[in-house]
């Protein structure tokens, strides 16, 4: 039975948390469309924060870039991007160029839809992407580039029915996807993203929208009011639980039944040793990338106890699935890092899951850690990726019980004064 | 308004999160957007800070803008609840230094003490990492700071030594070791490991030492001013430098001691600075005598950073290695006419000033100097050009993070710099073989030799995603670019050419042919050049 979505209980905080901005999206939305160029109108902090958090060290000529704000843009009306713009098509002829906002140009209350407008040509459009860290966070910006790729999807008509996966994943785990869809009969009419700009699939009124990341609500709302398509809400592609969920009803939108009991049975065989190892461990998931509550779904299905399971936004209709499969998990939207702090303590969970900003001081408060952004750059979806997924828990587990003995007075002494 | 993908220097908020974080007992809050504490990360990854960095972020959110809420005090509290910090910095970031918020008022409406909070507003948009970072830091000394009696006996201030700094830690065991041989004590290091109260005794030390122009000189000339405290400026970088070094801080220290009757320190015999205790300091003086070496004399060195290490690196080439300098630069604007009078006449030219990499690139390019001291970006971009190339200063990146022994200061820094530039130059003897020889069995290919391990992004994943794979054969990037065909004749005499010239040749000749009018590189084009340009 679909459960009614808001039946499950979220305690929302008020967001004193540690995570990146939309503009995260950057660094692998322009290695996914490989004709793109993504532009950012911000300032040096932008700048910084790409090329330090997200490490991304410039080698040739990437295909993203600033638009810098300096002092002296602050007075201007408009920002004017059109050298910039003729500079960018000059070095790299891309398709399609997403002009991302900022917080900045936001308080200065740019118009970026107007701004979009007039530096599209007819062959180079330019799409607006909201991305700003005063509305969203990490991976909320893939959902909006999604938004804006919409009206280059062309209109499949009525009676072209096929699925449509919504997601970016890299070519190697489309194809899985793709191979595993058709295998069942599922007629497959692509990936919103694809790889390149001028190959995004028709989306129509018999499309079915079949969400494979946790953070794509916005864009498949639009696309079922626009379109008219159908979205599949079941639980996401991740470990044998969700994987046969995602698919049994996928085929059911299809009209064919499938019972693929056997084959999440044997993918739970496959890591036995692994869930054997997690079983009735504690693990604590700050929130970081959004893709939170299917981890701990599958975490949960796997044995281990989910003492808190937080993410920076919770959609429920979109999430309404996996919040179901969480029943009785503690869930937070918009956590408060201190008092995740203090409950860690407290709790002293057996694993948490958080960003690059947190890991290495919760390690080097005796936790074992894995970093949440890994789970986004390994495949783990589907069948294929049962093992990976259950690998990327267990291995910080396993690793940490190999390690001699520490003494944290001997080894951490001048590591970081500040905090002796 | 310019296309930005880089830059050398961080935000005002970094530089002033650089010297919090280094402290005991103060706190960051940062009024600003969701990510902007992003810069936790630089510090957790990589300093691999065990605790949490003591950040916090006040966010900011569109709605609260559009409501005219600030949750800033409200953060002020849980901070204060949640760390007891002795003082908590506020500061603001880009977006929202454009909102006018009175930042004392709304810090005040959190009820935590006024002594408690600093409020630490710049302009984002005019200041950047390293002025930030200064600045806070005399701020915090003015505030701080008080007189008081000297330590009875020799002591020093350490000052400047800041999270994120090049080789920070090395560098402070280098010194330390020194003033240690020297019988003088360390006061404070400050901000690395100073907390409030060690700011109040600074005073207490007989003179300070601020050997980085970058950041702790303007505390240290305060102190001068307030306290008639005497300082060091200069960077102990090299044998010579550090043999000066040690003769002013003697000099000085017994300034000090004469007033206070304390009796006069002598340089000790110099074996007493080696890490034996019994042989020479250094190994560079020899080193710079020897055959192996002289066959280094005609290399050609560029060198580009920051104040502090461009002076320094250009000096030790030049004067304890007598290698040529070609030119040099430096991205710090503010200390750009510093760093042309401590360069006067070591360079050919004017110091090239600029925080665009891509015109380092170009001159790198253009220039293909046998050794490149520069950033980590100049690594980058050496690597293209298949330049041997060394890094020197920050910006620092994962790779400076070492766990090994690796200062630059001292003599034991001296032996770490030398030995790095003669395992990033291609060696003396190996190199006439292959002048005579022409590839004399060396060939490399170019795509398969990676010159100083793989790339790494700071957040210790490899990423070559990122863009290395993205990187064609620059000679391939080249010769599509420009357009200019050669025949097989000419790419056959071409390929005599030794290996690691062959990239200038390629160009040399190509723009020699261009002059000429012809449209592609035949063999008689290529024999034209050579006897025209030599070589």
């Amino acid at each position: 039975m679909m459960q009614v979505p808001g039946e499950f209980p979220i305690i929302k905080e008020d967001n004193v948390t540690h995570s990146f901005c939309g503009l995260a999206c950057v660094g692998w939305m322009y290695q996914k469309i490989k004709d793109s160029f993504f532009l950012i109108l911000g300032t040096h902090t932008c700048a910084h924060f790409l090329q330090n958090a997200l490490g991304m060290m410039i080698f040739a000529k990437p295909r993203f870039g600033i638009a810098l704000i300096e002092e002296g843009d602050l007075a201007k009306q408009e920002p004017t991007l059109e050298e910039i713009i003729a500079e960018i098509k000059a070095d790299h002829n891309p398709s399609v160029i997403f002009l991302l906002s900022s917080c900045t140009p936001e308080v200065m209350k740019v118009d970026f839809k107007g701004l979009a407008h007039h530096l599209s040509t007819q062959d180079v459009p330019v799409l607006f992407v909201p991305a700003s860290g005063l509305v969203y966070n990490f991976t909320q910006a893939e959902d909006s580039v999604l938004h804006a790729l919409v009206p280059y999807c062309p209109e499949a008509p009525a009676g072209q029915k096929n699925v449509v996966f919504l997601g970016s994943v890299n070519d190697a785990t489309a194809d899985d996807l793709r191979a595993e869809a058709e295998a069942l009969g599922i007629p497959v009419g692509g990936f919103l993203p694809e790889s390149r700009f001028d190959r995004m699939p028709a989306i129509g009124p018999d499309t079915v929208l079949a969400p494979i990341q946790p953070y794509l609500s916005r864009v498949a709302v639009k696309l079922e009011r626009e379109r008219g398509a159908r979205t599949l809400h079941s639980l996401f592609p991740f470990g044998p639980d969700g994987t046969r969920a995602f698919w049994e009803d996928l085929a059911a939108e299809f009209g064919i039944t499938v019972d693929l009991r056997d084959r999440e049975q044997a993918a739970w065989e496959k890591i036995r040793k692994q869930t054997e190892l997690l079983r009735d461990k504690k693990v604590f998931l700050t929130a970081d990338t959004m893709m939170e509550l299917p981890l701990a779904r599958f975490l949960k299905s796997a044995g281990a106890d989910v003492v808190e399971c937080s993410s920076a936004y919770i959609n429920k209709k979109f999430l309404g699935r996996e919040l179901a499969a969480l029943d009785g998990v503690r869930v937070v939207e918009q956590p408060n890092f201190h008092r995740q702090l203090e409950d860690v303590e407290r709790i002293q969970p057996d694993l948490i899951v958080t960003s690059l900003m947190t890991a290495n001081p919760f390690a080097g408060h005796g936790f074992v850690v894995k970093w949440s952004m890994e789970f986004m750059l390994m495949p783990i979806h589907s069948w294929s990726g049962v093992i990976s997924l259950a690998n990327l828990f267990v291995s910080p587990l396993m690793r940490r019980s190999k390690l001699p003995a520490f003494d944290k007075e001997v080894w951490l002494e001048g590591v970081m004064p500040s905090a002796e | 308004m310019r296309l930005a993908f880089w830059l050398y220097e961080g935000t005002a908020l970094h530089g002033i999160s650089r010297i919090t974080n280094s402290m005991k007992g103060v706190h960051t809050v940062y009024h600003a957007p969701q990510g902007d504490d992003y810069i936790t990360a630089t510090y957790s990854m990589l300093e691999r800070t065990p605790d949490f960095p003591g950040l916090s972020i006040s966010v900011v959110r569109g709605r609260d803008l559009a409501q005219g809420v600030s949750r800033l005090p409200g953060t002020l509290q849980q901070v204060a609840h949640h760390y007891n910090p002795d003082l908590t910095v506020i500061a603001p970031s880009c977006s929202t230094a454009l909102l006018q918020e009175d930042l004392h008022q709304l810090a005040a409406h959190s009820g935590v003490p006024e002594d408690k909070l600093l409020v630490y507003a710049l302009n984002p948009f005019r200041v950047s990492e390293n002025e930030a970072a200064d600045g806070l830091l005399v701020e915090l000394v003015k505030r701080f700071a008080v007189s008081q009696e000297k330590t009875s006996l020799p002591s020093v201030n350490l000052i400047g030594f800041t999270s994120l700094g090049f080789h920070l830690r090395a560098n402070l065991t280098s010194l330390r070791r020194m003033l240690q041989t020297l019988g003088i004590s360390v006061n404070v290091v400050a901000p690395w490991g100073a907390g409030i109260e060690d700011l109040r005794k600074l005073p207490a030390a007989w003179l300070n030492i601020a050997p980085y122009r970058e950041i702790g000189a303007t505390a240290a000339a305060y102190l001068g001013e307030a306290f008639g405290m005497p300082a060091i400026y200069e960077a102990p970088i090299g044998v010579e430098p550090t043999l000066a070094w040690l003769r002013s801080v003697i000099e000085k220290i017994n300034v000090v001691g004469a007033e206070r009757g304390v009796p006069p320190l002598g340089m000790p015999k110099l074996n007493a600075f080696s890490l034996d205790g019994m042989s020479a300091p250094s190994g560079v003086p020899w080193f710079a005598r020897t055959a192996d070496m002289e066959s280094f004399s005609n290399k050609r060195a560029f060198v580009f950073g920051d104040a502090t290490h461009t002076v320094s690196i250009v000096k030790f080439l030049r004067d304890e290695l007598g290698m040529q300098i070609i030119g040099a630069g430096t991205y710090m604007h503010r200390h750009a006419d510093a760093v042309r009078k401590e360069l006067e006449g070591y360079l050919p030219g004017p110091l090239m000033v600029t925080d665009k990499f891509q015109d380092v690139s170009k001159v790198i390019e253009e220039e293909m100097p046998d050794l490149v001291c520069g950033t980590q970006m100049e690594r980058h971009s050496c690597r293209k050009l298949d330049v041997p190339c060394m890094v020197v200063c920050p910006p620092t990146h994962i790779e400076n993070h070492l766990l090994g022994y690796y200062p630059f200061f001292g003599f034991d820094g001296a032996d770490v710099i030398a030995d790095r530039v003669y395992l990033s130059c291609k060696l003396g003897l190996e190199k006439h073989l292959i002048d005579f020889f022409g590839d004399a069995g060396l060939e490399y290919e170019d795509e398969t030799a990676p010159s100083e391990g793989a790339p790494q992004a700071s957040n210790g994943h490899d990423s070559d995603s990122a863009g290395s794979s993205a990187v064609s054969s620059p000679v391939q990037a080249a010769t599509e670019a420009d357009g200019m065909s050669w025949t097989d004749e000419a790419e056959n005499m071409l390929k005599k050419v030794p290996f690691f010239v062959r990239k200038k040749v390629r160009k040399n000749t190509e723009n020699f042919a261009r002059e000429q009018g012809s449209l592609s590189v035949t063999a008689e084009v290529f024999r034209q050049a050579k006897e025209s340009l030599g070589g």
